[in-house]
């Protein structure tokens, strides 16, 4: 270990290559912290969103506006880009770049495919509804909670996708590997955000809590 | 594999805007720390000279708030702080017998953040008007009903800026104190200032995103019209106070934990004793930490939260009292039958005893709910938290500050000056507040721009102005002393004191910018210590002599931090009418922001899509230095 | 080295086995079970709401189990670290929540 910061191109991956360097090591761990700071400033967004919750003022509320089948689409979305993501590790392990960036694109359209989704389910909200940021505290708190997500989904897109290319550019490498690693640490991050969301969100507010 | 790259080696302004060095990040915290702390203090200087007399108009009502706002959030956010990450980067590499940081360019980004988030921030007073709701922002006072100038959106949007920076700068110290320690050094035997960094590493880590979210609902309550905390739409000012108190109550922890890291460590070095109580002092600081996220609505007895709430937030806040009184104990332990050398440091330390002491007991009262109906927003809590902020940070970190020069500039400050400065200093400073606490049993509000004559309130206020300028003469002393010794030549020994304990005081000072010529093996707690009592003269090395890997220069975080700077500005100044068709134009279509954010995320795509392998320090360069390992 | 480097290739292609796609596709089939139940429970109405605020906050929590443990690997051995870091970070949040759904008296 007196050089862990010269990278092994050469040679045969380890099984996990993004394991391999101190560097991907630290990164992997520094990722970690990072999503529990993540945690507290979502939990602090629901913690908002719920002493707001019932605050609607002149808008609809949560039960009138939300549509289930539309959120369940979502759900299923992103719960099968998730899937998707595991098997690009698995490919990741299996050192196979061809499989891996094949997973890697699917996940990143799902992605899109959610994103396209929420913009719609936004734009009948305000175009169709007239329901806006500024309608009333529950719709500055759904609209901030929610977006923040949709945010973070479109970070996570635009990063995977820069992932893909550097794939093909550097191929697939011990500094590689942890960047694919950690943006799938993420990318599993927003499911997690999500899954809250549509329970906190969209059930308990259809089911009029 | 070690081949030599052609290193590009920056000289003079270049070289501290792309450094990546953590003992270079180090001395820019430093100044850019004193910097914002020279603004606080000449604000503070300010406010004491317009409550000097009864009905004084040195300063309008509006001119006051908004000097009381600033000082506040400067001396927090700008002052203190940076000056903690100073010390942490200078000396926990050295400490843990690291290299490096574990992640060098986001050391340097997080400084870099920082930096340009209080620039915008004081950019305030010559842009229309600074905040002028208090340090806390209350709702709503702080809503664009009550406070009509940019003031505001300068606070939200700069401390969002400069909270970035300070979260980057606790995950790069968690990740370094968790993985970078040296062959040897479990995490029982981590100096005590490592130990209580690392931990305020980690409530940074858990505190400062509840404020991002506060701050970002501030926001867009002021510029994009939202409704947090307007009732008339439903909102709540109370959700306010409860996301800034989460916040704010660990960071006052996030302050004070390394200033009882520094007091462990100059009370033990001057002692020459090991700290009495190390495992029971990790342990009264872990519990610190975690108590410090349970106590937050004991700033909110008077908001009404009902018996309950407040009975436990009463109890909850009582219970620090007690790992604080172990530390307490513990450092006096440590000086009874020590040889106890009375250096400037030390005498930093032995003056902050006492003083946090007082500060704590006055927070033991203040934690009584039905008592803190009667103190609270009066002089008494003034008091309380400037003798637990200046009293305890403070003193800790002038400690600090003089125990690791040496180490950070290879130049010894002066003794005598030292001695001055602190008896000026710790004088300047009780005359200040101790006078305030009796202010605000008699009945003074803080925050009030001036007072009627002949309520009692006259002499003790004279008499904390001429406190405060004595506390102003100290900090002159101090920095004349940087000067005097700035002009000296640069050679003090490894261990300047004779009697350091730690890793730090085992290489040259100042260190070679790769630290560690040979990584240390660590045999036991006060590493350096033990080699010293088994009659050796430096470390036993972990590994053989062998070119250094070390990551190169780089001006992206300057660039990806000027670009959030740009960006923050043009959001603020979206819906402005500037009476010019090309300035609105920018403004008002986001193009500003726009600019801004490409400049950072085209930093950041740079920073993917190409590698930085570095360089090498050969062999040969390092036997030719002659560097003691 | 050689031997060492012949030792690794063996333990990788045993790992190979190992870790099939099976475990996920269990894994993934148990999330959308959840999900169904979580979403059934509402579309359903009728049933007692604070019966439907249980099921929806435990089928949330083991999705979440699944997510965290499963595919994020936190279930594996040497996470420690990133187990009490994200311990603590659910626990700020916790408390944060908790404080909305207890202390903010006019909800």
């Amino acid at each position: 270990m007196t050089t862990p910061h010269a990278p092994k191109v050469t040679g045969a991956l380890p099984h996990e290559p993004e394991k391999a360097t101190l560097e991907g090591r630290n990164k992997i761990l520094a990722f970690w912290l990072f999503l529990g700071g993540e945690a507290v400033l979502f939990g602090t967004l629901f913690a908002t969103f719920l002493t707001l919750r019932n605050q609607v003022a002149e808008g609809p509320s949560a039960s009138e506006l939300f549509s289930l089948p539309m959120t369940a689409a979502a759900t299923f979305i992103l719960l099968v880009s998730s899937l998707t993501s595991v098997f690009a590790i698995q490919a990741m392990h299996r050192g196979n770049k061809k499989s891996l960036m094949g997973w890697l694109s699917v996940t990143v359209l799902l992605g899109l495919a959610f994103l396209i989704l929420e913009i719609y389910e936004f734009s009948v909200y305000m175009i169709h509804d007239d329901y806006s940021m500024t309608t009333s505290a529950f719709s500055s708190a759904f609209y901030t909670l929610v977006g923040f997500h949709g945010a973070h989904v479109l970070f996570g897109i635009l990063w995977i996708g820069i992932l893909i290319g550097q794939l093909l550019k550097k191929g697939l490498t011990v500094v590689t590997a942890p960047k694919i690693y950690v943006s799938a640490m993420y990318w599993h991050f927003i499911d997690v955000v999500w899954v809250f969301i549509f329970t906190v969100v969209y059930l308990l507010g259809k089911a009029g809590v | 594999m070690a081949h030599a790259h052609s290193v590009k080696r920056h000289k003079g302004l270049m070289d501290w805007l792309t450094t990546v060095d953590h003992k270079k990040i180090a001395i820019l915290y430093l100044w850019a720390g004193g910097f914002f702390f020279g603004i606080g203090g000449i604000e503070a200087l300010l406010i004491r000279v317009q409550l000097a007399k009864p009905m004084n108009d040195f300063v309008s009502a509006q001119q006051f708030n908004e000097l009381i706002t600033m000082h506040g959030t400067t001396m927090i956010f700008l002052g203190v702080m940076p000056v903690i990450f100073a010390l942490m980067n200078a000396v926990i590499p050295l400490q843990i017998g690291a290299r490096d940081v574990a992640f060098p360019f986001l050391n340097s980004l997080g400084f870099w953040t920082f930096l340009f988030g209080g620039l915008l921030l004081n950019l305030s007073w010559i842009m229309g008007g600074a905040p002028d709701a208090g340090w806390t922002s209350y709702t709503p006072l702080s809503s664009t009903t009550y406070s009509l100038t940019h003031g505001i959106d300068f606070y939200t949007i700069g401390l969002q800026i400069a909270g970035l920076g300070t979260l980057i700068g606790g995950i790069n110290f968690l990740a370094t104190i968790i993985t970078m320690r040296a062959p040897g050094m479990s995490f029982m035997r981590m100096p005590m200032f490592t130990w209580t960094s690392f931990i305020t590493s980690a409530m940074i880590l858990f505190a400062f995103p509840a404020i991002t979210v506060g701050l970002v609902l501030l926001t867009f309550d002021r510029i994009l019209g939202a409704n947090f905390f307007d009732v008339s739409k439903g909102g709540n000012p109370v959700l306010w106070q409860h996301i800034f108190w989460i916040f704010g109550h660990p960071e006052v922890y996030i302050l004070i934990l390394p200033a009882f890291g520094v007091i462990s460590e100059v009370i033990s070095t001057f002692s020459r004793k090991r700290l009495f109580g190390y495992s029971s002092m990790v342990f009264a600081t872990i519990l610190i930490a975690f108590l410090g996220f349970m106590v937050w609505a004991h700033h909110m007895f008077t908001t009404g939260l009902g018996p309950v709430a407040n009975a436990l937030f009463s109890i909850s806040t009582m219970l620090i009292a007690v790992p604080t009184g172990i530390k307490i104990f513990n450092w006096l332990f440590t000086m009874w039958g020590g040889q106890i050398r009375f250096t400037v440091p030390n005498l930093f330390a032995a003056g902050f005893i006492p003083t946090f002491v007082m500060g704590g007991v006055t927070g033991v009262m203040l934690a009584s709910a039905p008592a803190d109906y009667q103190y609270h927003d009066t002089y008494f809590v003034v008091a309380h938290f400037h003798y637990v902020i200046v009293g305890g940070l403070v003193l800790g970190l002038f400690a600090g500050l003089h125990y690791w020069w040496p180490k950070m500039f290879g130049r010894m400050l002066s003794e005598r000056l030292g001695k001055w400065e602190f008896w000026t200093f710790i004088i300047g400073f009780h005359l200040t507040f101790f006078v305030q606490h009796f202010l605000g049993l008699i009945g003074m509000q803080r925050r009030v721009f001036t007072y009627l004559p002949n309520q009692g309130f006259d002499l003790m206020n004279l008499v904390s102005t001429i406190g405060a300028f004595l506390m102003g003469v100290g900090v002159i002393i101090f920095l004349v002393n940087v000067v005097i010794t700035a002009r000296q030549p640069v050679g003090v020994a490894n261990d300047p004191w004779e009697d350091g304990r730690t890793l730090e005081w085992s290489i040259p000072s100042p260190p070679p910018e790769y630290n560690f010529k040979q990584i240390p093996l660590v045999r036991g707690l006060d590493a350096f210590w033990k080699e010293k009592t088994a009659g050796h003269k430096e470390m036993t090395p972990a590994e053989p002599v062998g070119p250094i890997h070390m990551p190169s220069a780089t001006i992206l975080p300057f660039l990806m931090s000027l670009g959030i700077f740009i960006a923050g500005l043009g959001f603020m100044f979206t819906s402005d009418d500037f009476g010019n068709n090309f300035l609105n134009f920018i403004f008002n279509n986001y193009i500003v922001t726009g600019i801004g954010l490409a400049i950072t995320f085209g930093s950041m795509l740079w920073r993917s899509l190409f590698d930085d392998h570095g360089w090498h320090i050969e062999q040969d360069e390092l036997n030719e230095k002659g560097v003691k390992a | 080295m050689e031997d060492q480097d012949k030792h690794v290739d063996s333990v990788i292609k045993r790992r190979h086995r190992q870790e099939g796609p099976q475990k996920h596709v269990i894994a993934f089939i148990f999330s959308i079970v959840l999900t169904l139940i979580a979403f059934a429970a509402v579309a359903a109405g009728g049933v007692n709401i604070a019966f439907t605020v249980v099921i929806l906050l435990v089928m949330a929590v083991l999705q979440v189990l699944v997510q965290l443990g499963y595919w994020m690997h936190l279930k594996d051995k040497g996470h420690m670290i990133p187990i009490i870091f994200m311990a603590g970070g659910f626990f700020v949040a916790g408390t944060a929540i908790i404080t909305a759904l207890y202390w903010m008296w006019w909800s």
